[in-house]
């Protein structure tokens, strides 16, 4: 038993050693310092961090990282959206038709010359196989047309800015 | 069993306990000054802990850094129940335990120099031989077999030989900072100093 406390009388002497290693000189003048300056810096990214945060395209994804579910139904809106965008752009007819509609409530005559313009389209083929620098119509053929034209035609005035 | 002698601080020791508690409100408040001036009370004890843990200055300077950092961040959590001084030895070593166990098997050391005192140690002059010719060679020598040794130990043996023995704190205040019993801090240590005899016995002859 005594041994050992000889031995461990010289251990801790030993170990005195360790007291005597020290860090480079002035190394604690600016730790301190250093400390400070690093958590100062640590606040202005946590004020960023909040400052983006607050942000509606931020607050957007949170709350898609949040709830899948409302991801998927933002998704699927998205998706139905684009859907319907491409199926509208591919119906050139969709705008005129109401004019034409309107014209057909309006009177006999242009219901019959929306039969003729319905039945233009089978001639069409034949008149499209000429040469391009031929007119796709000729006069015979275009005068249903303008007939029918010219029952829903009306005069406009036109008043430019600058121009009174 | 031994006692570690009183440490020869070179700190100025912490005032008045209202004063602390003081800076300890104020930096709860977000008083970076009050801060300040507690890193300045604390670095260098912290940082000799660490550093006599890691053998290595450069991520003794990290860690210890870090360990001020985070007490900062946490300082609305420290509720008073223990010392701030305690509590903030408690951030430190789990810090630095976390580091050591990520770290396993990429021991590096980076020792730092031995001041001129040492020299003059009567319990280190005791362990140089007289005929010595270059003792500032031996103690090197000593200086990197010792801190050899202490890598060699378990991350708790390793802390309580550095706190008692070389920091200077009592089995009670070891117990607190590593929330054990004193049971526990008596054992750990001299089961510690079996093994360091064992690893450092040619130079304890």
């Amino acid at each position: 038993m005594n041994e050992n406390e000889n031995n461990f009388e010289a251990l801790r002497q030993l170990l005195a050693l360790k007291r005597h290693e020290i860090p480079p000189p002035g190394y604690f003048e600016n730790f301190s310092g250093e400390v400070t300056a690093r958590i100062r810096a640590g606040e202005g990214r946590a004020v960023k961090r909040r400052r983006h945060e607050s942000s509606w395209l931020f607050r957007l994804l949170s709350a898609f990282e949040a709830k899948p579910a409302f991801a998927g139904a933002f998704a699927s809106a998205l998706c139905m959206l684009l859907l319907f965008g491409i199926v509208y752009a591919e119906r050139p007819d969709v705008a005129p038709q109401p004019l034409l509609q309107t014209a057909q409530a309006a009177s006999p005559l242009a219901a019959a010359t929306s039969v003729a313009l319905n039945s233009v389209p089978a001639e069409q083929p034949a008149l499209m196989s000429d040469s391009s620098t031929n007119p796709v119509f000729n006069s015979q053929s275009a005068g249903p047309w303008f007939a029918s034209q010219e029952a829903t035609v009306q005069p406009v005035n036109l008043v430019l800015p600058g121009n009174n | 069993m031994i006692m570690a002698e009183p440490i020869p601080s070179t700190e100025p020791e912490p005032s008045a306990p209202v004063n602390e508690n003081e800076l300890v409100r104020d930096a709860r408040r977000g008083d970076l000054k009050a801060y300040d001036e507690l890193v300045k009370r604390y670095q260098q004890r912290i940082y000799a802990t660490i550093y006599h843990m890691t053998s290595n200055h450069e991520d003794a300077n990290d860690l210890a850094q870090d360990s001020f950092i985070k007490a900062f961040q946490a300082l609305k959590s420290f509720k008073g129940g223990s010392s701030f001084y305690t509590w903030l030895y408690r951030i430190a070593v789990n810090k630095t335990i976390n580091f050591l166990k990520q770290r396993k098997n990429r021991t590096h050391m980076s020792l730092n120099d031995i001041d001129f005192n040492a020299e003059h140690d009567p319990d280190l002059m005791a362990l140089i031989s007289e005929q010595t010719p270059r003792r500032a060679a031996g103690l090197t020598e000593l200086q990197e077999k010792l801190n050899e040794a202490l890598l060699k130990l378990s991350e708790p043996h390793r802390l309580v030989v550095v706190l008692h023995d070389v920091q200077g704190l009592s089995h009670e205040e070891i117990a607190e900072v590593m929330e054990c019993n004193v049971g526990t801090v008596r054992s750990r240590l001299f089961y510690a100093r079996q093994q360091l005899q064992g690893f450092l016995a040619d130079y304890l002859k």
